[in-house]
């Protein structure tokens, strides 16, 4: 039966041959994170017990049996859902802080007080012609530095609206991705490398879109995914839907999958919602600023002379932080003495009364206001994004320590699996050895 | 299978993640020690940031309010010195007014001084008109003229009423300066009058415009001493005026160091604190990068031959 024990041992070092290209496959792709550990496991070969066989007859040695993908379900799943969160913070965070940036570096709060610090100044000498030329030219900064915050703040919601375009983009690619993987996946064989390698593409594809927005998550029994975002079906089988995006008027995002609205619950794409929200809030809370300003200015005008006597003109012409400008073409046009003072007059009441009015609740401290609000809500967000980041580096982490290749086992396994086949290879020795003993005989 | 394993991907994750986080708190801790600022920006501390925005105002205002009580000061002062010129202008017409009241003047003599006493109305006039270090009338209120005019013989006030108030921060208004009626106007006799029209008809009665020059100048004496009371009381006001803004600005210099000391408490960073702070993150990181490095290069693959 030296036959038989020839077939026995080439079947163990076929499938020892089999395990070790499993685990070169599995040290090669030690460090790619979407590669799931894949084992292979074993079946014995053996005809099942006939009524006259002997025992021990009926051996033929081993087989490989199936691949087996490490998976972890609810790993997976969690690692989504915790990404997703931690893109919609990082997103929204981002644009806030653009917006904070806008806001900050462009200066309007010094530039008011330094508007103050002039008024201060020409208080003490209202007639000079230089002092009434730093008001003016104060003024006009102040007008400038809105604008360029307020065009700050537009392009920090351009940047935002042009991501969310892009990531829906992303997202729709990615649907078709996934509807093919799910259409391969129903051809492949069931414990096949084949198989290993869709699934490993299926949550690929998943992980990078769950970035993007929340997803809701089944998968039948053969791996196929069906995806759901808010209400609307995404990818069911091999049909994928169409996501688009518009505008709403608070300056949130719409969503509509194959043209039916849902919602978006976490994810980038929620973040980059929440944050053009957050900016346009922002910027109305910047053009009241502006506003108070120009009332302000040009309501103490009104009630002012000019310094050739003449009843002064508005300071400020335009509207909202957009639009505000500098309406005064010479410092003499400013209202430092009342109406009615005559011209050259060294009355400061008028000048005074504008002082006053600016520094109570005036737009400085409105501006203040406004800073402390994005910031202590930035900062908000700060702590919330850290602890979703720690959470997903957790999630993430865990997944990896599940389904991650350990260079360690497979170290041993190489070891183990090269001593399987060099016993095989014993094995179709000793069945020689027994053949040529036997041919010796004669 | 569901052994446990040591994930060669989670072990450098997690390690990048460690020393990824001390080396930005070091980062963080080293840019503050070079700035010596805490806040990069508003959203690092919120309330200490709308504090340092607050400080900021009032410093910067207050550099004004600071510059605007040294010229309010400096223009008193000036007025100070104008009414003390005109102080000795008018002991120098009482000299001269006693000398005429005597008998034994003569009439010419007693024309001459009349002549010198016309000329001192005119030095007065002069100094009244002085200008502040901005070049406007320091006794003319609110006008950009002068305070006097003379036309003719005549001196009349052309000034406002007031000489209006400056803010010097924190609700303290301070008049300007006074006017030169408060100086110049004083009742004497019973009747309201001032000194140029006062010395204008003592100089034309010493001339002889009058019958009795004489008792003329002996009146005048009286109506002089009334002038010079009027004056310094004006002197007594702009000096008080002068000590209050004094205590002001050094009210000023005490906020400004309580300003200052707000600041570097509320966006200053504590150096030996930070630096020593720094130097235990960096230990930390060392380590963890030693024994990261130990961890890393233990692989089963030198062992197997």
């Amino acid at each position: 039966m030296s036959g038989n024990l020839i077939m026995i041992g080439k079947s163990g070092a076929m499938a020892a041959r089999a395990a070790l290209d499993i685990t070169a496959q599995n040290i090669a792709n030690a460090s790619n994170a979407n590669y799931a550990r894949r084992t292979l496991s074993m079946a014995e070969l053996a005809s099942k017990g006939g009524i006259a066989s002997e025992p021990g007859t009926g051996l033929s040695g081993v087989r490989p049996d199936q691949v087996l993908r490490t998976n972890s379900l609810f790993l997976q799943n969690e690692a989504r859902r915790t990404g997703s969160d931690l893109a919609r913070a990082d997103a929204e965070l981002s644009g806030l802080t653009n917006a904070q940036s806008a806001v900050e570096q462009a200066g309007i709060y010094p530039a008011l007080v330094d508007f103050e610090a002039s008024l201060a100044r020409l208080a003490s000498d209202p007639l000079d012609g230089a002092l009434r030329a730093a008001v003016l030219e104060d003024g006009r900064r102040i007008a400038q530095t809105f604008n360029i915050a307020d065009q700050g703040l537009a392009t920090a919601v351009q940047e935002q609206q042009f991501n969310a375009d892009a990531g829906v983009a992303q997202v729709n690619v990615l649907t078709g991705e996934l509807a093919r993987t799910n259409a391969a996946i129903a051809r492949a064989t069931p414990g096949s490398s084949t198989m290993a390698v869709l699934h490993d593409q299926r949550d690929a594809l998943l992980g990078e879109m769950s970035g993007y927005a929340g997803l809701g998550t089944t998968f039948d029994a053969l791996g196929r995914v069906t995806v759901k975002l808010g209400s609307e079906t995404l990818v069911s089988g091999v049909d994928s839907f169409a996501l688009a995006r518009s505008d709403n008027a608070d300056g949130s995002f719409a969503f509509t999958v194959g043209g039916v609205a849902t919602t978006i619950g976490t994810g980038s794409l929620q973040g980059q919602s929440q944050a053009v929200q957050g900016i346009t809030a922002i910027s109305s809370d910047l053009d009241a600023v502006a506003n108070l300003l120009i009332s302000k200015a040009n309501s103490a005008q009104s009630t002012g002379a000019a310094l050739d006597g003449t009843a002064a003109t508005p300071f400020f012409s335009g509207m909202g932080a957009a639009g505000i400008t500098l309406a005064l073409a010479s410092g003499d046009g400013i209202a430092t003495a009342p109406a009615g003072a005559g011209p050259r007059s060294r009355d400061i009441s008028n000048l005074q009364s504008l002082r006053d009015s600016l520094s109570v609740n005036g737009p400085a401290a409105g501006q203040d206001a406004l800073l402390f609000r994005v910031s202590s809500g930035i900062a908000a967000r700060t702590i919330t994004r850290d602890a979703l980041s720690t959470i997903a580096d957790t999630a993430g982490t865990a997944l990896a320590a599940e389904t991650g290749v350990d260079l360690d086992q497979e170290a041993t396994n190489l070891l183990r699996y090269q001593q399987q086949f060099q016993a095989s290879s014993k094995v179709i020795q000793a069945a020689s050895d027994i053949f040529d003993t036997l041919m010796g005989i004669g | 299978m569901t052994a446990v394993t040591n994930s060669t991907l989670a072990f450098y994750r997690r390690a990048s993640a460690q020393m990824g986080t001390l080396r930005a708190s070091s980062e963080t801790l080293q840019n503050q020690i070079s700035t010596q600022e805490r806040l990069t920006r508003s959203s690092d501390d919120p309330v200490a940031a709308s504090q340092l925005r607050m400080l900021s105002r009032d410093e910067k205002l207050a550099d004004i309010d600071a510059a605007n009580a040294r010229r309010t000061s400096e223009n008193l002062e000036l007025a100070g010195d104008a009414l003390g010129a005109i102080s000795e202008d008018l002991i120098r017409a009482r000299e001269l007014v006693l000398w005429a009241s005597s008998d034994t003047m003569g009439a010419a003599e007693r024309a001459r001084i009349g002549e010198e006493v016309e000329q001192l109305r005119l030095r007065i006039l002069s100094s009244i008109n002085a200008r502040d270090a901005g070049g406007n009338a320091l006794f003319g209120g609110e006008t950009s003229g002068n305070a006097y005019t003379l036309s003719g013989s005549t001196i009349s006030y052309t000034g406002t009423a007031t000489a209006g108030e400056i803010d010097l921060g924190q609700g303290q208004l301070l008049s300007r300066g006074v006017t030169g009626p408060e100086v110049m106007n004083f009742t004497s006799g019973g009747s309201p009058t001032d000194v140029f029209t006062f010395l204008g008809s003592l100089a034309s009665a010493l001339q002889g415009g009058v019958a009795d020059p004489v008792q003329a100048a002996r009146d005048g004496l009286a109506g002089i001493d009334d002038a010079v009371e009027s004056l310094t009381r004006a002197q007594t006001i702009i000096g008080t005026r002068v000590a209050w803004i004094e205590v002001i600005e050094d009210r000023q210099i005490d906020q400004s160091l309580t300003r200052a000391a707000r600041t570097a408490e509320t966006g200053g960073v504590p150096f030996a604190e930070t630096v020593a702070e720094l130097q235990q993150m960096l230990t930390v990181l060392e380590a963890s990068q030693a024994s990261f490095t130990r961890l890393a290069s233990l692989s089963l693959f030198d062992s197997i031959r």
